[in-house]
């Protein structure tokens, strides 16, 4: 097992660099340069700000002065957010979106979870349907929708909480943000845990215990539920990291300052830094949290074997 | 169904199908049949209605601008703030996200399953680098993607269903990934490796069957995805523009002002919603019937 | 009312009563007598995007120079009226067609205590224009000061800008040509004068909280990227006395829904602006509070000349008859801004706005002109235009108005493409589009900055226009230093290169936005849309 974890950690790097690679030759395929604006700037001018950002080399050198300075940690300047370094940058809005993100994604999975066993076990009834009309409300209203629902209710008619803005984590602020990612996040859950749960529920040795006269929460929550579990946590990999990472939308609407806008802006403003910055981040995380639920299907399922 | 059946002559019991078993669980299900007609009734208006009703979708109106719906002029649903039918846009703009939805999602799925299944089934290395590949797929900003596609290929219905398909083939893939590995450990599959059958085959005929059912729920958690995916691409200049429209763009104009004039994101959003629904619950009910385990 | 703030405000009222008295001018909060203010000076303002830098020299955008004219102050500055008003310098002499002479006054002084003088300007504005400092926007501003293009371009050193420190308190300004609205120039914020030591102390890091050191009416308290900066004031100010607010802080949200709530939850005082289609709405509910003033900016449509379909001015004439404009201002747009018939907006200084002769005709009248002359030009109906503009709800709008205009109006089928806005401004650089969505607002206030816009081989003229005589008239009102014959000059231009219809010109920008009705020192006329905080007053509320 150990073994297995370090060589799937040694794998990172070459993933790194994989989508470092990918994602410079993107940047740089792609159509519009950072230094891009309404008003000329002058050759003088331009060949500074590219010898400023090693601009003028080949794109191959480039690339090498990048990887050189990612191995020592340097993330390198942003260009659209000239005063602050990556480094600076990432630092100040990963710990922003982990906390919104993360929440989110707690609440989600437990409710979810919870949802999902409660609409199983009660297949086809009331509160089946009811539980499933709820909870999918998150799916298909667009979070553009949910947001600005969320904020007339509870900011606008009732003045409970702001409507938007950050102050370090003072939670008022952080309530609303939380409620839109978690109301959609909890919609995945809870639908693939009942799909799921069901359909274990229907299986030969779940079907023994019954049998053998076992209470039903000792068959569910014993027997039944790990090999459930399974394609939930398939996507709480996925799903944790869009929370956290491009979490647009609700990072838009309520003003909070988090990856996904610096992503956005990054990608808008062709800052290739930045973009690598968080691509490196994003892959880092992708690959950690893929480890866990790995590994997590080894517990849910004891014949899986690395 | 009766375990003992007083023997008839002697005909051949008829064979069940499979697919015959199926349907019937299926329409068991009265939610999910009645969610079928009536996804099958906006199918129909979204491909017919506008070829009926007097307004065109494009027409501009500058004297009945964010009209409320009122009978007069066949504006059942209201008029947009340049004075166009909302209940055409909202008709043309269901082809335009049914249409996608629909496609995007058959490709996604396909792609998913396949690529999952043959990942997990394989195991090892060919596993691991499967699976980074959709780990660095996963990582790349999608902006960057969309907007480099568009200036290169232009713009087409195609590219929209193929962009769209591209991004949600990933998680898809994880999904199926990890059931296979639970399924490719079970005595069946074991039996078949033994007797021989071809790995392609165990696959396809062994694995991919058992997967269906969270498959299928999947799927209908990504039909949704895809329609408001659409609606984003358009936003960026990839897919849909003016004055061509979807349910995505549509709801997207009217959540911006949906305190002035809360029926131009009524409609569609209710399009979109109720669609979405009669999808779960078809989803729900075809889990249910193509679940092998049933008896 | 709290003691704390009773003495400013004495001394604020003593001062008016004196200056008053003196004659002299005022330069800072004039607070109506007998107005009632809050015990709290604080203000939040959304400025509408996170600023790119805080640094003067690295500053673009008309946000980052909202915060930064709160920080730093040039020799002039622009008041909420957008008047020029003494800045760092208290009095400015012209003392030939390219030399002025500029007076600072002897109390102006930086955040720590430092007089400010006049080498801080020359370093700083040489710096700002130093090709080694790498800022994009030198080069646009680089225009007005003697060798200023050289500089930048690398031709000539930096020392041989034309800037130069007489004495502590008196600055010497050689300009390219005759300028005669350079007080206006050097009020904007990439001029402002930048502590030396402070930035070969902390280099790149010297524009973050605590490092900061400025000589305006406010310091960097706080800075965090993508939510907020928060500025305090000053206490070394030399116009402390007259600054009200004491704290401001500034958000960056760029949803105009988003926006609106915060204001609508009073989580902010001062909207940037408003989401298109909502002007109507807003203002019924809020009467007192919607205020919409005319910008110093045009919103056109670019035409490109060189295009096959467009090179005949006959058709590119018809395009621009047949919009009907007062629809598109009072139904389409519907926010107060005002139709427009000529490339001078109004408000601009040294030009007189000129107006088409077909725009008093019925619209019939134009439509059947216009026939006729794309059918002189040879194009039929049916035939397709192709039209760019970037990806916002409110161009869209305007664009599905003009084709449909075109479309009724002439039988023509318009593409319309939405493209991000890199790509649209590159595409407009390079030619690569028929017709494209475009505007312009001024930094301040002169006409050259719009004439800029269809002059020969002009870097901003997009549509590749030329008319030599238009380019003649423009030089000579540019060296001519009577303001009337200037004036008379530049209008003349603008009318001749109008008339080659190179753009399509529509509305005059306004900016529709809330502010809450205790913010006092709001100006509904002020062109420019530039404010600064210590013109602001929280009322008793």
């Amino acid at each position: 097992m150990w073994a297995y974890v370090v060589r799937r950690l040694l794998v990172t790097i070459p993933t790194v660099l994989a989508v470092v690679t990918v994602c410079y030759v993107l940047l740089h395929l792609t159509p519009g340069g950072p230094f891009d604006a309404e008003r000329k700037v002058s050759d003088a001018v331009l060949a500074n700000l590219q010898a400023k950002y090693h601009l003028d080399l080949p794109p191959w050198q480039q690339y090498l002065y990048y990887l050189r300075d990612l191995l020592h940690g340097d993330l390198g300047a942003s260009f659209r957010y000239a005063d602050w370094s990556v480094n600076d940058l990432v630092a100040r809005a990963l710990p922003v979106s982990l906390a919104i993100g993360g929440s989110a994604m707690v609440i989600a999975v437990i409710t979810g979870v919870a949802m999902g066993i409660v609409a199983a076990l009660r297949q086809n009834s009331w509160v089946d349907v009811i539980l499933m009309l709820v909870g999918n409300v998150g799916s298909v209203l667009p979070s553009f929708v949910l947001g600005p629902v969320l904020v007339l209710v509870f900011a606008i008619t009732l003045p409970w909480l702001p409507s938007g803005g950050w102050d370090d984590f003072a939670p008022r602020y952080m309530v609303l943000p939380i409620a839109l990612l978690t109301l959609i996040n909890i919609s995945t859950i809870g639908r693939i845990m009942r799909g799921s749960l069901i359909e274990v529920m229907g299986s030969n040795f779940i079907r023994t215990a019954r049998a053998k006269g076992l209470p039903m929460r000792v068959v569910v929550l014993r027997h039944a539920l790990r090999p459930a579990l399974l394609p939930v946590v398939s996507v709480i990999g996925p799903l944790a990291i869009s929370s956290i990472t491009s979490a647009i939308v609700t990072e838009s609407w309520f003003s909070i300052p988090g990856l996904g806008r610096l992503i956005v802006n990054g990608a808008s403003n062709r800052d290739y830094t930045l973009v690598l910055g968080l691509v490196v981040l994003v892959t880092v995380m992708a690959v950690l949290l893929n480890l866990l639920v790995d590994l997590a299907y080894a517990w849910l399922d004891p014949k899986i074997r690395y | 169904m009766s375990a003992v059946a007083p023997p008839v002559v002697d005909a051949a019991p008829a064979g069940r199908s499979p697919w015959r078993d199926a349907r019937r669980r299926f329409l068991r299900h009265r939610a999910a049949v009645a969610s079928a007609v009536v996804l099958a009734l906006i199918t129909l208006a979204c491909v017919f209605g506008p070829m009926l009703l007097p307004n065109a979708f494009d027409s501009v109106d500058w004297s009945l601008m964010s009209a409320p719906p009122t009978r007069a002029g066949w504006h059942l649903f209201g008029t947009d703030e340049l004075g166009r039918d909302l209940l055409v846009r909202t008709l043309i703009g269901g082809r335009v996200s049914l249409l996608v939805g629909v496609l995007a999602t058959l490709v996604s799925m396909t792609i998913g399953v396949v690529w999952g299944a043959v990942a997990g089934f394989a195991g090892g290395r060919v596993d691991s680098v499967m699976m980074r590949i959709v780990d660095m797929a996963y990582a790349v900003p999608y902006l960057l993607v969309a907007i480099l596609v568009v200036t290169v290929f232009g713009r087409d219905i195609l590219l929209v269903v193929g962009a769209i398909a591209a991004l949600s083939w990933l998680n898809m893939a994880r999904v199926v990934r990890g059931q296979t590995l639970a399924i490719k450990s079970r005595e069946f599959i074991e039996a078949a490796r033994a007797i021989g059958v071809p790995t392609w085959r165990i696959i396809f005929q062994h694995v991919v069957p058992n997967l269906m059912g969270v498959v299928v729920i999947y799927t209908s958690i990504l039909v949704p995805g895809v329609i408001l995916t659409e609606s984003v691409l358009s936003f960026l200049g990839l897919g849909v523009q003016e004055p061509m429209t979807s349910w995505g763009v549509l709801i997207h104009d009217g959540a911006a002002v949906m305190g002035a004039a809360p029926w131009m994101i009524l409609f569609p959003a209710g399009a979109l919603s109720i669609t979405l629904y009669c999808a779960n619950f078809i989803g729900d009910a075809l889990r249910d019937a193509l679940d092998p385990k049933d008896l | 009312m709290n003691t704390r703030y009773k003495r400013p405000l004495v001394r604020a009222l003593v001062t008016l009563a004196s200056a008053a008295a003196a004659g002299a001018a005022v330069h800072a909060a004039v607070i109506p007598p007998g107005t009632v203010l809050a015990a709290r000076q604080e203000m939040v303002r959304n400025t509408g995007a996170e600023p790119e830098s805080l640094d003067p020299a690295y500053i673009e955008s008309v946000n980052a120079g909202e915060i930064d004219r709160d920080l730093f102050e040039g020799l002039t500055s622009t008041d909420h009226h957008s008047n020029v008003v003494p800045g760092v310098a208290e009095s400015w002499k012209q003392v030939d067609p390219t030399t002025w002479v500029f007076k600072l006054r002897k109390n102006a002084a930086w955040s720590n205590g430092q007089p400010v003088t006049a080498d801080d300007f020359v370093y700083a504005w040489r710096r700002f224009l130093d090709p080694k400092t790498a800022a994009k926007i030198a080069t646009t501003y680089a225009v007005y000061l003697a060798n200023g293009i050289e500089v930048v371009n690398g031709k000539k050193p930096v020392a041989d800008l034309g800037v130069r420190a007489i004495d502590k308190q008196t600055l010497e300004v050689r300009t390219a040509g005759p300028v005669p609205f350079l007080p206006g120039v050097v009020a904007v914020a990439q001029y402002a004068p930048q502590p030396k030591a402070v930035i070969d102390k902390f280099g790149k890091d010297w524009t973050k909280p605590g490092n900061m050191v400025s000589n305006g009416a406010y310091v960097l308290k706080d800075w965090q990227v993508n939510s907020k900066v928060v500025i305090e004031k000053n206490p070394a100010y030399w116009d402390a006395a007259n600054v009200q607010l004491t704290r401001v802080t500034f958000l960056c949200v760029d949803d105009g829904n988003a926006d609106l709530k915060l204001y609508q939850s009073g989580e902010e005082d001062f909207m940037q602006q408003i989401a298109p289609g909502s002007y109507t709405a807003l203002k019924a509910q809020y009467p007192g509070e919607m205020h919409s003033g005319p910008l110093l900016g045009l919103r056109f449509y670019a035409l490109n000349t060189t295009d096959p379909l467009l090179k005949d001015v006959r058709v590119r004439k018809a395009l621009s008859m047949v919009i009907d404009r007062d629809i598109l201002a009072n139904k389409v747009t519907a926010d107060g801004q005002a139709p427009l018939y000529g490339l001078a907006v109004k408000g601009l200084a040294s030009i007189r706005q000129t107006r088409y002769d077909w725009a008093d005709w019925p619209m019939d009248k134009r439509v059947a002109e216009a026939r006729k002359l794309l059918a002189e030009a040879g194009v039929k109906p049916g035939t397709r235009l192709k039209f760019t503009y970037n990806n916002n709800d409110y161009h869209k709008k305007m664009a599905i108005f003009a084709a449909s205009e075109w479309k009724t109006k002439l039988g023509l089928e318009t593409d319309i493409d939405s493209l991000e806005f890199k790509v649209l401004i590159r595409k407009r650089h390079d030619g690569d589009f028929q017709i494209a969505r475009h505007g312009w607002v001024a930094t301040f206030n002169d006409a050259t900055l719009f004439l800029a816009l269809v002059q020969c081989g002009s870097e901003v003229n997009d549509q590749r226009s030329c008319n030599r005589k238009a380019d003649e008239l423009i030089a000579q009102g540019n060296a001519s230093t009577d303001p009337a014959r200037r004036e008379a000059l530049l209008t003349e231009a603008a009318r001749i290169a109008m008339d080659d219809y190179p753009l399509i010109p529509l509305l005059q920008y306004s900016v529709p936005r809330l502010v809450k009705p205790w913010v006092g020192g709001y100006d509904d006329m002020n062109g420019q849309d530039r404010y600064r905080s210590k013109d602001f007053y929280i009322l008793k509320h």
